[in-house]
C-alpha cells in the first residue's frame, strides 16, 4: 500500500513537474516572441487596432476611405519628435512624390475625383503602402473570420521583402494608371512639396502641352530639316535629288518652315539653291504672308529683298501688306515701286 | 531636391542589401527597421505633422459625416491668447510692415520679386507690382499687425514675410469673418530654417488676437485637407511671345502661322454697352455680384465698400468692364481681372511675362461667352501676353470654347478652424484668392 502510495505521488509529482517545465517553456517562447515583437513593430500594432475600429465602422467592403483612414492614422502613430519638424528635413525626390501621391489618393477618395477603384487594387495600394512605410510583413495573420483583414495581411505579406523604393515606384505608378491627372501635375508636385518659398500661396501654372491630334500632316525630312534649321541636313536632302521646293500635305514649302521658325540661315540656303520665294501653300499663302504674320522681320525684310511679292493675295484675299502690323517701312516702299 | 537624395538613400540601399545577401536573417530586420522608421518620420508624414497639430479638416476624418460642420474649435476668451509673439530663432526678430511706407512697401516688394513663387523649371517667378501689394493689403479694415515681415537681426534685412487681410467669407448660409492669409515667402537662403511654420503660428494668433478664428488660403500642394482642388487654364493672347519664353510649346506639326492666327482676337469689344467700371457703378456692381454669388457653396460676401476696394479699376493693379444697357442703363453684366506679371528668368529676349488674372465676372443679359471675349479683347489691347483663369464659379462654360488651354498648375483651396461635410466642385466655389 505504501508502496503503491509512494509511485502515484511520484508520478503525481512528475506529472506537475514536467507541466511547470512545459509551461515555464512556453513562457519563455512566447516572451521572447513578444519582445522581437515588440522592438519591431510596435507601431504596428496599435495601428492593426485603427485598422480593426475602422472595419467595424465601414463594414466589411473595404472602401477606399478605409484605407485612407489607416494611413491618415498612421501618420497620427508616429512619435511626436518636433511638430514643426517638417520644413528644410531633405529627403529624396522618391519619398516626396510617394508622399505627394499618398495624399493625393487621401484627397482623391474624399472629392469629385473620386472614381471607384476595385477591391484588388486598394489591395495592392495598400500592401505597397505598408512594405514603403513599414516594411516586410511581421504581423501575425489574422483570424480566417476577418476576411478583410486577412485579405489586406496577404496583400501585405506577399509583398516580402521587396524594398521600399520599389514599393514607393510602383505605388506612383498604380496611382499614375488609377488617376492620369496625376500624372499632369506629377512633376510639379515634386518640387513644390519640398522646397517651394511655404506650403501656402498661389500657383504658377503654365499651359500644358497637347499634341494636336486632328492634325494629319505629313511632311518630309527635308520641310523638318528646314524647321529644326538643319542647314547641313538640309542641304544633304537637296543634294540627293530632293526638290527645293517640296510639298507637305498642306502645301508649304521647306521655305515655308523655316521662315515660320525664323531660320534665316536655312532661308538663305533655300534661296540660295533657287527657292520659290512666291510659293503659296495649300490656302494661297507664301513665306512672307508667313513671316508678316509672325513678325519676323529680317526674314520678311530678306524676303522682299529677293523679291517676294508684297501684293500677292491668300485665299482669304489678304496679302503680305494687308496683314502686315509693324511699322516696317520697307514693305511700303516696296508697294509704292511697284 | 535632386541632389539631396544620397545620404539617406544610401542608408537604405545597405540595410536592403545586407537583408538580400542573407536571406537567413531575413527575421532579424531591425537596423533595416530603424533605418526605415527614420526615414517615414522624416519624409511620409513631414509635411502634414505641423498641420495635425492644427485645427484643419484631417485625412482621417474624410467622409466621416458624424462630425458637424462649422468651427472645429471653438473661439477662446481673448485674454487667453497668447499675448507674446511666438519665439524666433535667435538670429531673427519679428517686424511689422507698414505699407504706407514707400520704403517699407519696397522692401517687401523685393523680397517677393526675388524669393516668392516660382515655377517648377525655374523660368518665371511671380513679380506682384507694389501697387499690386498695397492693394491687395489695404482692404477697407485691414490690420497693419497683420502684414509680418522677419528681418535679421544683425543687417536688418528683411528675409521673410507672411500676411492676412481680412475678409468676410460665406460658408453655405453662414457668413463667417475670416482671415485670408497669403504673401508667405521666406528668402531662398533661408530655407529649410523652419520660419515657415512659426510664421503660420504667428499670423493666427495675431488674427486671434483680432478675435477673428477661421481663415481661408490656397496652395499648391495637398495639405489636410482641401475644401476644393482647381485647375487654371491659360488663353494665350501673345502666343509667339508665350512659345518664345517657353510658357507653351510649338507642336512639331503646327506652324506658328497658323498658332497666331488661331489667337487672334478682334481688334474692340463686340458687346454694345461694355465700358470700363465707375465709381457711379459700385451700388450696381455690388447688386450683380452678391446676387450671381449666393448660388456657390463657398464664396466672399462684398459689400459696396469692398467692391470699391477690390473692383474698381486701378491701373496696372485690377480692371473692371462692364455692359451698360443701351436702352435702359441698367448694369447687366461685369467682368474683371488683375495683373500679375512674373519675371523671366533667364530669357535674353524678354524680362517680363503679363498675365491677366480672372478675377469676378457675371453675365445676365450677355452671353457670358461673349462677355468673357470681351474680357479678352481688351486684355489683349491692355498688352497682356496671357489671361488666366480658375475653373472656380461658371468659368468652365467658356474656358475650351475661348481657346483656354489646361495649365499644368492645381491651386488647392482650404479654411482654417472651419470644417465642411464634403468637398465641394470648382464651380460651387465663389472665392478668388490672389
Amino acid at each position: 500500500m505504501a508502496d503503491w502510495y509512494q509511485l502515484a505521488q511520484s508520478i503525481i509529482f512528475g506529472l506537475i513537474f514536467a507541466y511547470l517545465l512545459a509551461k515555464l517553456i512556453s513562457i519563455l517562447l512566447a516572451f521572447k516572441d513578444e519582445n522581437l515583437s515588440l522592438t519591431r513593430n510596435h507601431t504596428t500594432q496599435s495601428e492593426y487596432e485603427n485598422l480593426r475600429k475602422v472595419e467595424t465602422l465601414t463594414g466589411i467592403s473595404g472602401e477606399t476611405d478605409s484605407l485612407i483612414a489607416e494611413q491618415g492614422s498612421l501618420r497620427g502613430d508616429e512619435d511626436e519628435s518636433d511638430d514643426d519638424d517638417w520644413e528644410g528635413v531633405e529627403s529624396t525626390e522618391l519619398d516626396e512624390a510617394f508622399s505627394a501621391a499618398t495624399a493625393f489618393v487621401a484627397a482623391a477618395a474624399s472629392d469629385r475625383l473620386s472614381q471607384k477603384v476595385s477591391n484588388e487594387l486598394q489591395l495592392q495600394l495598400y500592401g505597397l503602402y505598408k512594405i514603403a512605410t513599414e516594411g516586410p510583413c511581421t504581423a501575425p495573420q489574422p483570424s480566417a473570420l476577418k476576411m478583410t483583414a486577412r485579405a489586406k495581411w496577404q496583400a501585405w505579406q506577399k509583398l516580402g521583402a521587396m524594398p521600399p523604393e520599389e514599393a514607393m515606384e510602383k505605388y506612383i505608378d498604380l496611382v499614375t494608371q488609377l488617376y492620369p491627372a496625376w500624372v499632369e501635375g506629377g512633376s510639379k508636385r515634386r518640387n513644390r512639396s519640398g522646397e517651394a518659398a511655404g506650403p501656402m500661396g498661389p500657383v504658377f501654372s503654365s499651359l500644358v502641352y497637347e499634341e494636336e491630334s486632328d492634325n494629319e500632316l505629313k511632311i518630309d525630312a527635308i520641310h523638318a530639316f528646314a524647321r529644326e534649321g538643319e542647314v547641313e541636313n538640309l542641304l544633304k536632302c537637296i543634294e540627293n535629288g530632293i526638290p527645293v521646293n517640296a510639298r507637305d500635305s498642306e502645301g508649304r514649302t521647306p521655305l515655308h518652315w523655316a521662315i515660320d521658325r525664323g531660320h534665316l540661315n536655312v532661308a538663305e540656303a533655300l534661296v540660295d539653291k533657287n527657292a520659290d520665294v512666291n510659293a503659296k501653300d495649300n490656302e494661297g499663302q507664301t513665306s512672307l504672308h508667313y513671316a508678316v504674320v509672325c513678325e519676323r522681320e529680317a526674314l520678311a525684310e530678306f524676303l522682299v529683298k529677293q523679291k517676294a511679292d508684297t501684293t500677292i493675295k491668300d485665299e482669304d484675299g489678304n496679302s503680305p501688306l494687308d496683314l502686315c502690323e509693324s511699322e516696317w517701312s520697307w514693305m511700303r516702299e516696296k508697294k509704292d515701286s511697284n | 531636391m535632386a541632389d539631396n537624395n544620397s545620404p539617406p538613400g544610401s542608408v537604405e540601399q545597405k540595410a536592403d542589401q545586407i537583408v538580400e545577401a542573407n536571406p537567413l536573417v531575413k527575421d532579424d530586420t531591425s537596423l533595416e527597421t530603424i533605418v526605415r522608421r527614420f526615414q517615414d518620420s522624416m519624409s511620409e508624414a513631414k509635411t502634414h505633422k505641423f498641420w495635425e497639430t492644427q485645427p484643419v479638416g484631417q485625412f482621417k476624418d474624410i467622409g466621416d459625416t458624424s462630425l458637424p460642420e462649422g468651427p472645429i474649435e471653438p473661439a477662446t476668451p481673448l485674454s487667453e491668447v497668447k499675448q507674446e509673439p511666438y519665439n524666433l530663432p535667435s538670429v531673427y526678430e519679428w517686424t511689422t510692415c507698414d505699407m504706407n511706407s514707400d520704403d517699407m512697401c519696397s522692401e517687401v516688394y523685393n523680397l517677393l520679386k526675388n524669393n516668392y513663387v516660382e515655377d517648377d523649371e525655374n523660368m518665371f517667378r511671380f513679380n506682384y507690382s507694389k501697387e499690386f501689394l498695397r492693394w491687395a493689403l489695404r482692404p477697407p479694415g485691414y490690420y497693419q499687425s497683420w502684414h509680418i515681415g522677419v528681418r535679421a537681426k544683425t543687417s536688418k534685412k528683411l528675409v521673410a514675410f507672411i500676411s492676412g487681410v481680412p475678409a468676410r467669407i460665406r460658408v453655405r448660409d453662414e457668413v463667417v469673418k475670416m482671415a485670408e492669409i497669403n504673401f508667405l515667402c521666406v528668402h531662398k537662403k533661408l530655407r529649410s530654417k523652419r520660419l515657415a511654420p512659426v510664421m503660420i503660428k504667428e499670423v493666427t494668433r495675431r488674427v486671434h488676437l483680432e478675435n477673428i478664428w477661421q481663415a481661408a488660403y490656397t496652395a499648391g500642394v495637398i495639405l489636410p485637407t482641401p475644401i476644393t482642388t482647381c485647375q487654371y487654364w491659360h488663353r494665350s493672347l501673345n502666343p509667339k511671345k508665350l512659345i518664345d519664353v517657353g510658357f507653351s510649346r510649338l507642336g512639331a506639326r503646327m506652324t506658328m502661322s497658323r498658332t497666331i492666327k488661331l489667337y487672334k482676337l478682334p481688334d474692340a469689344p463686340i458687346t454694345p454697352g461694355f465700358r470700363k467700371m465707375e465709381p457711379r457703378d459700385v451700388p450696381a456692381v455690388t447688386r450683380l455680384l452678391r446676387n450671381y454669388l449666393s448660388q456657390f457653396g463657398v464664396a466672399t460676401d462684398f459689400d459696396e465698400n469692398d467692391v470699391e476696394h477690390w473692383l474698381l479699376p486701378r491701373e496696372d493693379v485690377v480692371d473692371s468692364y462692364l455692359v451698360e444697357s443701351p436702352e435702359t442703363h441698367d448694369v447687366t453684366d461685369f467682368c474683371s481681372f488683375y495683373t500679375l506679371p512674373s519675371t523671366i528668368l533667364g530669357n535674353p529676349n524678354y524680362t517680363t511675362l503679363k498675365a491677366a488674372y480672372s478675377y469676378y465676372n457675371v453675365a445676365t443679359q450677355t452671353s457670358f461667352l461673349q462677355l468673357m471675349n470681351d474680357a479678352l479683347i481688351v486684355s489683349k489691347q491692355k498688352g497682356f501676353d496671357v489671361f488666366n483663369a480658375l475653373d472656380v464659379m461658371h468659368n468652365e462654360s467658356f474656358l475650351k470654347e475661348l481657346k483656354f488651354g489646361p495649365g499644368d498648375g492645381q491651386l488647392h483651396y482650404y479654411l482654417y478652424n472651419y470644417r465642411l461635410k464634403s468637398a465641394l466642385k470648382p464651380a460651387e466655389l465663389g472665392l478668388v484668392l490672389l
